[in-house]
């Protein structure tokens, strides 16, 4: 009769009245879980237009600083990840939990990758004292302002950073649910959240490499 | 039963299913997305002066369109999950352009001391001689 008949126990809840009105619950709490994010880092890239505005030079030239080849690989590791995840909910809701579940360790592959790419960076700032506020010391980039932006880059890194490895956590969850075989054609909104969380990880940093890495 | 005191059962009765979707958008937008990757790469290094921002904010916007649209299924979302969506980009917009535009219209010595145009001392706009501040002391 209702697309509910064949669900494995516990998916719906009882004070649902159907599985479609508990997807349409579920996407519109985790868009405005997503709409608090966008918010968060809002708050970190207004402040880095207000910094840029006010130090334009030691913006420039602290941007030729960074590593381009690490912040570009980077860029390419997240759009593909966010590839893959994609196509894990898509397996998932053609009913191949297999290729769902390879998807996503692929997906956790690249953000480890990410992750790993992103040390490198960081072990070089360390290196090279260009660190934020007061315990910059970097020789190279040597004028007004050129504190701050590193104390942007490493805020807005760092929090994005804490965003992959929540993600990365999400994921893994959802990949033993997905071997557990949970999701399929008739019930795969939880992997849908994750993949959406994922998403927006990959949409930040979207912005953050032209930013922070290019201009 | 509580079903049938709701007033319609299925939501959304014409929209497609999810699954009968195929793979091939996912593909077509990683590669669109690779694709503008290089794109932004090689305009940022080329440094256009005034043009960079502009130019890279704007293949931002196109590739996470293509994220939030397809990747992340807004395009087949229901309306209220969209305002959710476009709310919040609302709410950024005016936070950063008030926040910048307070910033761009203050008058110098307001701006921090070093940044470029903050040190020199200048007269304000509808501000006579006797009513500047006192010069800091170094």
């Amino acid at each position: 009769m209702s697309p509910e008949a064949g669900l494995p126990e516990g998916i719906l809840a009882h004070h649902y009245s159907s599985l479609e009105r508990q997807n349409e619950a579920m996407r519109l709490g985790m868009w405005l879980f997503l709409a608090t994010e966008i918010l968060l880092f809002a708050g970190l890239f207004t402040g880095y237009a207000v910094y840029r505005y006010q130090f334009p030079l030691a913006f420039a030239e602290g941007s030729r600083h960074l590593n381009i080849t690490a912040g570009t690989l980077n860029t390419i590791v997240l759009i593909t990840s966010s590839f893959t995840v994609a196509l894990a909910l898509h397996f998932a809701r053609i009913d191949k939990p297999r290729a769902a579940a390879i998807c996503i360790v692929l997906t956790l592959l690249f953000a480890l990758g990410f992750l790993g790419i992103k040390a490198v960076e960081y072990i070089e700032h360390f290196q090279e004292h260009a660190l934020p506020g007061k315990y910059y010391a970097f020789e190279e980039v040597n004028i007004a302002g050129a504190a701050m932006f590193y104390t942007m880059y490493f805020l807005m890194t760092g929090l994005h950073g804490l965003h992959v490895v929540a993600g990365m956590s999400v994921l893994s969850w959802l990949l033993w649910r997905t071997l557990q075989g949970r999701y399929s054609s008739l019930y795969s909104t939880g992997l849908e959240m994750g993949a959406l969380y994922w998403h927006l990880v990959d949409l930040v940093w979207i912005f953050l490499y032209p930013l922070l890495y290019l201009i | 039963m509580a079903e049938s005191a709701l007033p319609s059962e299925k939501l959304h009765p014409d929209r497609e299913e999810p699954h009968a979707h195929s793979a091939v958008p996912y593909v077509i937008v990683w590669i669109v997305l690779l694709f503008f990757t290089a794109l932004t790469y090689v305009t940022g290094t080329m440094h256009l002066g005034k043009w960079a921002l502009p130019i890279a904010l704007a293949i931002a916007c196109v590739k996470s369109a293509l994220v939030v649209l397809i990747f992340m299924h807004l395009k087949e979302s229901s309306g209220t999950t969209r305002l959710v969506f476009v709310t919040a980009l609302i709410f950024l917009g005016l936070l950063m352009f008030f926040t910048v535009a307070d910033v761009a219209t203050r008058f110098k010595l307001a701006t921090p001391a070093g940044a470029p145009f903050g040190t020199e001392r200048s007269q304000p706009e509808g501000l006579l001689e006797h009513e500047m501040p006192a010069e800091p002391e170094q």
